[in-house]
């Protein structure tokens, strides 16, 4: 026990540092993310059939393909192309596109979940559609949305150890490095855990608060 | 105010309504009567396209519906509806500013001071920051009333607007319309309170199996039905047992 103490306070610097860039990989992802995914989900849920192809297509495609997978075509295969990325934005593109359709899905369900009243409501008032979908559709949407994106980010966050396999000094990839070269497997990987679940207990708690709140509504 | 011309309406091969004419002048009430499944709420919901009429014609203040003029009708025609659909998110002033602000593009101080003195007439002034689901049935539908007035309607159809409410809260309600109807407001009220076409209304309009079977001056259609399907309804209606 005193040995693991000394030892965690050896390594937590450098797990620190690691988590740290954990978390800016998750935020940065997340937002991508947010950004693509919303766009998947409008692109669904227009009126034109080829756009609601192509956002159909994209969506099972991206969610065909294992993120290691993904991230290994950022950064390795998409240089031959000329699209070089340094491995952190590599990883912010991989993680982000391959969470966008998990997005998608949530936005989808929050605009279905709206009421088609309260859209006809809009449309008597004399709303153009983009007023319906800006004052009326996506606030609703998105506050239905809200759980399920909790989630999505706890699960992204968890992801983001995927991204040590491109060279991102993030918590997994560091802990590997000290492991290899201290073999303190027990302590390290005790300690990884730990940091991990520390970064998500919050969420899911925020998670749980928002849900209550939404079941009173 | 409102005309229609043998409008018709089809949903696939089932015909919801045929040869519906009426008009409306301004300033009239006209309640809208009839057995469920009737059609009454769809010729409320082509005369501002919520629905697309299939053949006939319809004018709102001498302009005639059409996809190009229904942004311009919207505006100038008011509606409330069954269930009130109130936006959920936003409280009563902010829904009944809703309209003014994002349709009209008034400024948000003045639309705020206008909805809440429409709050005020719809005895509603101390709820103005209440959300929907924080108000009773008939509080919603006098904010839903105050909705359609904050566009300064030029006339009002009214979708059934107590048949979701509370029997002690319809009352409420009625009051509200008939104040309105006194002010002169032109008012298309489809509806199953036949006390209030019998009081309020100038004229009724008998609607069965998508078609206006008898219409005429409220008192006449409502005492001294000449059509044997609106005598039958309004035994039925008025004397259930």
């Amino acid at each position: 026990m005193q040995e693991f103490a000394s030892d965690a306070i050896l390594f937590l610097p450098v797990l620190m540092r690691g988590l740290w860039t954990t978390i800016l990989l998750t935020i940065c992802a997340l937002a991508l993310s947010i950004v693509l995914g919303m766009g998947w989900a409008l692109l669904g849920a227009s009126s034109n059939a080829f756009l609601r192809g192509i956002s159909i297509t994209v969506v099972n495609v991206v969610r065909g393909i294992p993120i290691i997978v993904q991230l290994f075509v950022v950064y390795f295969v998409l240089p031959e192309w000329g699209l070089d990325f340094p491995p952190f934005a590599a990883g912010v593109v991989g993680l982000g596109v391959a969470y966008s359709v998990y997005q998608a899905e949530n936005f989808r369900g929050g605009i279905a979940s709206v009421d088609h009243n309260l859209v006809e409501a809009g449309v008597a008032l004399g709303m153009k559609r983009s007023t319906i979908l800006s004052r009326i559709i996506l606030p609703l949407g998105i506050r239905t949305a809200l759980p399920s994106l909790g989630n999505t980010t706890v699960m992204l966050l968890k992801d983001s150890s995927i991204a040590s396999t491109i060279t991102i000094a993030e918590l997994t990839r560091e802990g590997q490095l000290l492991a290899i070269s201290t073999f303190k497997n027990g302590t390290i990987y005790l300690l990884i855990a730990l940091l991990y679940l520390a970064a998500s207990l919050p969420l899911a708690a925020g998670v749980r608060a928002l849900e209550r709140k939404m079941a009173r509504k | 105010m409102i005309k229609l011309n043998n409008v018709a309406k089809r949903f696939g091969d089932k015909e919801i309504l045929r040869d519906v004419s009426f008009s409306i002048g301004a300033g009239e009430v006209a309640c809208l009567i009839g057995p469920s499944g009737s059609g009454k709420s769809t010729i409320l919901r082509c005369i501002n396209g919520l629905e697309r009429h299939d053949a006939g014609s319809i004018e709102v203040d001498g302009q005639l519906v059409t996809t190009a003029s229904l942004p311009q009708i919207r505006s100038t025609l008011g509606m409330v509806f069954q269930r009130f659909n109130l936006f959920p998110h936003r409280t009563a002033v902010e829904n009944v500013m809703e309209g003014p602000v994002h349709v009209l593009r008034e400024p948000v101080s003045q639309a705020r001071e206008r909805a809440m003195s429409l709050l005020d007439k719809v005895g509603l002034a101390e709820h103005a920051d209440h959300l929907p689901g924080q108000l009773s049935g008939g509080q919603q539908q006098r904010v839903g009333i105050a909705r359609a007035l904050a566009m300064q309607p030029r006339a009002i159809l009214f979708d059934e607007p107590t048949s979701a409410l509370d029997p002690e809260r319809v009352g409420e309600v009625l009051r509200v319309m008939r104040s309105l109807a006194e002010e002169g407001m032109t008012m298309l009220v489809v509806t199953h309170e036949i006390g209030f076409a019998r009081e309020v209304a100038d004229t009724v309009f008998f609607a069965d199996e998508g078609r206006i079977i008898e219409q005429g001056p409220a008192r006449d259609v409502l005492t001294a039905p000449q059509v044997e399907r609106t005598q039958l309804f309004l035994s039925r209606v008025l004397a259930p047992l």
